[in-house]
């Protein structure tokens, strides 16, 4: 439970941790869009060049996105068979007993290896350098013009922030009660199907009765401190954006805009 | 067969930004067949140490003895189940940790785990809920439908159903009331006396470590400061004060007095004891 080293926040000081999150979160958009974009590998070598930098701006090690890597692994390999049974157009590759492999296979696979790579570092990037509370300010800020169609901004980004808040709470409380249940000798390893179901039980239950013990005393101690849903509110802590942020933004968007060429 | 740390260091989230040391090269003996009090400021590391007792931790470095078994940080989780039969513990706010539809079942559920047969793990569940002062017409309940006082004892007859040699508890009275605190300390006492069983406590209840406890480790910042006799330990205020704690009521008393011209120099744990002192001095 304590190797969950993918989204978590490092406190560092560098650059992209200075970074508005509202433009932060822009920035990963674009980025993100231009993954999808299909600009052949000399794009994607743009992209990921773009993606080290950045990188290397964070001081996020290479090992780290490496560990945090290890359990798309089972996923590639699964969607890497799928696909060399599915796609059947190009040249063919390797041929054995009337078994095929086609070239678009290998290709499509790559793509799929490449893209779903690079989405996660950009995420990892935006979640490791911004606190998760900076992060619902962002999404709240970004959110905002919609309120005059009747999106609920304010409520969604607090929503969101609780549920951030209490992801940890609820790591350490799956872990103690575990441990708990591991002392009255529950082994989630070992053990015949029932046995297993039993231990998977006897961890779910008591998270449940907790959590929801938890959100009432939560709603409670919101309306005692005077939290009205839809009230107008002002906030403390005030965003501003630098010129970080606005060097950040041309570059993403240059990079962007090359990569839209390059897809053409 | 004793329970021994020798040279043992914990470290939470190895090879990470938040590394922490919350125990720095722990040596320390408990003995068998004693109760004894382990105390000390929040964060002192006295929940990592316990840990340790029934594997739920490995060391990171160091060995930890228990029983007949050596515990390293190469372990592996299959081996180390038979040792949490011997070894009973209960977590701080163990209620948490209560799921079945029927107290009983529930108490069972620890013997089951360690292939007991069902007619024995009743039997067994039924004497536990007994030794907590819940007789069998809570059986039937729901664990969730009961009070919080009878939820931890709920909690902790689960342990004991287990019929551990070394019962390790973690602030068992931690939100109890007096009454229901003094039962459980007193409970604790019984299976040491009468059972034999070998009893660690964590306590922030300096009268619980004065009225019911042997011996008392003292633990800060990851270390053992001490580990003494329960009377020898309170003979020095010194040493309770520098660990931000309070003297006993018992003591502090005696202090006062002591203070106000009486001289009181016999150790004493009870108030009888101080009881006679007052006495003699009052008829010398």
């Amino acid at each position: 439970m304590n190797n969950i080293a993918l989204g978590r926040y490092l406190p560092l000081n560098t650059y992209t941790h200075h970074l508005d999150p509202r433009y932060k979160i822009l920035g990963m958009l674009l980025l993100m869009v231009s993954v999808f974009l299909p600009a052949g590998f000399i794009g994607y070598g743009i992209i990921g060049a773009f993606v080290l930098l950045a990188l290397v701006l964070t001081k996020i090690k290479l090992k780290m996105i490496v560990k945090s890597m290890k359990p798309l692994l089972f996923m590639l390999s699964f969607l890497m068979v799928i696909n060399l049974l599915v796609i059947r157009t190009g040249y063919v590759v390797f041929s054995f007993n009337g078994f095929t492999i086609y070239s678009d296979a290998l290709f499509q696979t790559l793509y799929i290896a490449i893209r779903l790579t690079l989405m996660i570092i950009i995420t990892t990037l935006l979640t490791v350098s911004t606190k998760p509370l900076d992060l619902t300010l962002g999404i709240e800020d970004l959110l905002s013009p919609f309120k005059k169609v009747g999106f609920p901004a304010h409520e969604v980004a607090m929503m969101i922030s609780i549920a951030l808040r209490f992801i940890p709470t609820l790591i350490d409380e799956t872990n103690r009660i575990m441990k708990a249940q591991a002392s009255r000798g529950v082994d989630l390893k070992e053990g015949t199907f029932k046995e297993k179901i039993m231990a998977i039980l006897s961890l779910i239950v008591p998270l449940f009765v907790s959590s929801f013990q938890r959100a009432e005393e939560l709603a409670d101690a919101m309306e005692a401190r005077g939290y009205i849903v839809a009230a107008p509110r002002t906030r403390y802590k005030q965003l501003k954006p630098t010129y970080r942020d606005a060097l950040m933004m041309v570059a993403v968007l240059a990079l962007l805009g090359t990569v839209i060429w390059l897809s053409l | 067969m004793p329970i021994a740390f020798e040279k043992v260091n914990y470290q939470y989230a190895p090879n990470t930004p938040f590394a922490y040391e919350a125990l720095k090269n722990i040596d320390l003996a408990f003995e068998l067949g004693k109760i004894t009090a382990i105390i000390g400021p929040t964060g002192s590391g006295k929940s990592t140490l316990v840990q340790h007792l029934n594997a739920l931790l490995l060391p990171s470095k160091g060995t930890v003895l228990v029983l007949d078994r050596t515990i390293t940080h190469t372990d592996k989780p299959k081996e180390l189940k038979s040792l949490r039969k011997r070894v009973g513990l209960v977590f701080q706010f163990p209620e948490y940790q209560l799921f079945e539809e029927t107290i009983l079942k529930d108490v069972m559920f620890g013997p089951l785990n360690f292939k007991v047969d069902e007619a024995t793990a009743k039997v067994q569940a039924l004497d536990a809920l007994k030794m907590v002062g819940l007789d069998e017409s809570f059986a039937e309940k729901s664990p969730l439908d009961i009070s919080g006082g009878q939820k931890r004892r709920v909690a902790i007859a689960g342990i004991l159903a287990i019929n551990p040699d070394v019962l390790v508890l973690d602030e068992p009275t931690a939100g109890l009331d007096p009454q229901g605190s003094k039962a459980m300390m007193e409970l604790f006492v019984r299976l040491n006396k009468d059972h034999g069983k070998t009893i660690l406590v964590v306590t922030h209840d300096m009268e619980h470590v004065i009225n019911y406890c042997d011996n008392v480790v003292v633990m800060a910042e990851g270390e053992v400061l001490t580990h003494q006799l329960v009377g020898d330990y309170f003979e020095r205020k010194q040493q309770i004060e520098s660990i931000k704690m309070n003297l006993p009521q018992l003591l502090a008393f005696k202090e006062a007095l002591i203070a106000g011209g009486f001289d009181l120099n016999t150790p004493m744990r009870t108030l009888d004891d101080l009881a006679d002192a007052i006495a003699m001095e009052l008829s010398r």
